[in-house]
């Protein structure tokens, strides 16, 4: 059986948000947590390295091929599609999907179909509406989605998109989606 | 069921939309409906079943040399997906095409093959090469280079370039490898789009210029570029110190009857499963002389038994010959 994950999308603008929940997350959260930002190409470095300094916690761009391992953050490496398949983590440099690379989609997709109902997917501020189909595609496999309140976004059409197609199970504020994360880390699933 | 499923999702929605109209978003509602409409023909065309896909490998294998049987599922299955909406049919009418014609099914293995390379790709990687592979380089009288999957060869030009800095581009034969045999044509000319690589020229600097008391090697000593023309152009001189040719990592394993004292293999490895992953690292450790390196992409790791016969060192991997266990 797989255990239980928590993937988060975003894009311009959820940097900041990010690394908030990162900083809020209990020392031992025990569940694999996949990011997936999309950034400038010519940003590959300094980005997990800024978050690491926000907490103790383990936060890898993982290599293709990686095990998951709980208690862990997985952040797609700038440039590489990042997707799970039999408790692993691959990589790809395929096409960009929605104009991104990483796609949110593509980390959305492969983790509902590997978490199926045991996945807790989060949609942030972002510029375009890569992770939406990703997002119906959790709800469909019985996983919990939550969306940024668009008016809480330094910009709103990535969760706007996600709530459109009615994809997004809760809209919060922040300070709500930290309060789901915790509660969703310490349910016994 | 997927498709049921999602089906019933729009139907759902359909129905929360009708109380809409009812109620005052009318304007709403048709931005919406026509939402529907796209998702509607988005669910039709996606699914692609396991067995379709099977078929086509099976299909694929009887009629040409080419295996995907041990290509990581899930990305075949997006490739397959890609192809599936760019033509507009199903996978099973691809099929059939496949079966009466060769050229398309060529082109199809095209389209399944991933083409990204960049000049200097992850410089980080380059300044290790420098500190780890040049000092062994320096010590051949004949220094030979395989770039397997090679693409349109802008990491296999850059390596020349880099050789050339260290004044070993003399005693260099570089080959480059690719299953795509249109993109080798490309490579072979050695010229490329302005606009779709001009945001990797800075990578140039990184590996070439990052010593301030060195004298700057400008762009101009190995490329011509042209914005206007769209155009970068490498130097020509370049371009007869290497040869490329097509192969298949999958089944043709090494067609030079040479060894190679650095081979690279870049971000190819990652649509395979471990598997074959483990065959193709075994047949880079039959390819690589006792002292040959083997750089892989930023992301990619040896794992599984090959592991144990090399050794690393930062992104560098150096065979470890038999017999040295000790």
């Amino acid at each position: 059986m797989n255990n239980k994950a928590i993937v988060i999308g975003g894009s311009a603008g959820s940097f900041k948000i990010v690394m908030q929940i990162i900083s809020l997350l209990p020392k031992d959260f025990n569940i694999p947590i996949f990011i997936c930002l999309h950034r400038l190409r010519s940003a590959r470095k300094g980005f997990t390295e800024t978050l690491k300094v926000k907490s103790s916690i383990k936060i890898v761009e993982p290599n293709d091929n990686e095990i998951i391992e709980p208690n862990k953050i997985y952040v797609a490496p700038a440039n590489y599609h990042m997707y799970i398949i039999d408790g692993k983590i691959r990589l790809s440099v395929e096409e960009e999907i929605n104009h991104s690379r990483p796609s949110i989609d593509v980390t959305f997709y492969s983790a509902a179909e590997y978490y199926k109902e045991n996945l807790l997917g989060i949609i942030l501020s972002g510029a375009n509406n890569d992770g939406a189909n990703g997002f119906l595609k959790i709800k469909e496999n019985g996983g919990k989605t939550i969306a940024q309140l668009p008016s809480d976004c330094e910009i709103s059409v990535m969760p706007l998109s996600c709530i459109e197609n009615k994809s997004a199970d809760k809209i919060l504020t922040i300070n709500d989606i930290i309060k789901n994360i915790i509660i969703f880390i310490s349910l016994n699933i | 069921m997927l498709k049921l499923s999602r089906l019933l999702i729009i139907y759902f929605m359909f129905i929360t939309n009708n109380k809409k109209i009812n109620g005052k978003k009318k304007k709403n509602y048709e931005r919406i409906n026509i939402k529907i409409v796209i998702l509607f023909v988005n669910c039709l065309k996606m699914d692609i079943a396991n067995e379709e896909i099977k078929e086509f490998i099976n299909i694929v294998v009887s009629l040409s040399t080419y295996d995907f049987s041990e290509y990581s599922e899930k990305s075949l299955r997006r490739r397959l997906e890609k192809i599936v909406n760019d033509n507009n049919c199903s996978l099973t009418e691809i099929i059939k095409k496949i079966k009466k014609n060769s050229d398309f099914l060529e082109k199809i293995v095209r389209d399944i093959t991933v083409n990204t390379t960049e000049i200097f790709r992850d410089p980080k990687v380059w300044r290790e090469i420098e500190k780890e592979v040049i000092p062994k380089l320096k010590k051949l009288e004949k220094i030979n280079i395989w770039h397997a999957g090679c693409s349109s060869g802008q990491e296999l030009y850059s390596m020349l370039m880099f050789l050339n800095e260290f004044d070993l581009l003399e005693k260099t034969s570089s080959f480059g490898t690719d299953i795509n045999s249109e993109i080798l044509e490309e490579a072979k000319k050695g010229q490329f789009k302005y606009r779709f690589n001009a945001e990797y020229l800075p990578n140039f600097d990184q590996v070439l210029n990052y010593n301030p008391e060195k004298e700057k090697v400008p762009y101009s000593k190995y490329m011509f570029i042209s914005q206007q023309h769209d155009t970068i152009k490498i130097n020509p001189q370049l371009l007869s110190k290497v040869e490329f040719y097509k192969h298949d990592l999958v089944c043709d394993k090494n067609i030079f009857g040479i060894k190679f004292d650095l081979i690279m293999c870049r971000n190819v490895l990652i649509y395979f499963n471990n598997n074959l992953q483990n065959k193709i690292f075994d047949l880079f450790w039959s390819c690589l002389t006792d002292e040959g390196t083997l750089i892989i992409g930023f992301h990619e790791s040896i794992m599984g038994p090959a592991a144990i016969k090399y050794i690393k060192k930062g992104q560098c991997y150096f065979k470890k010959p038999l017999n040295n266990n000790a």
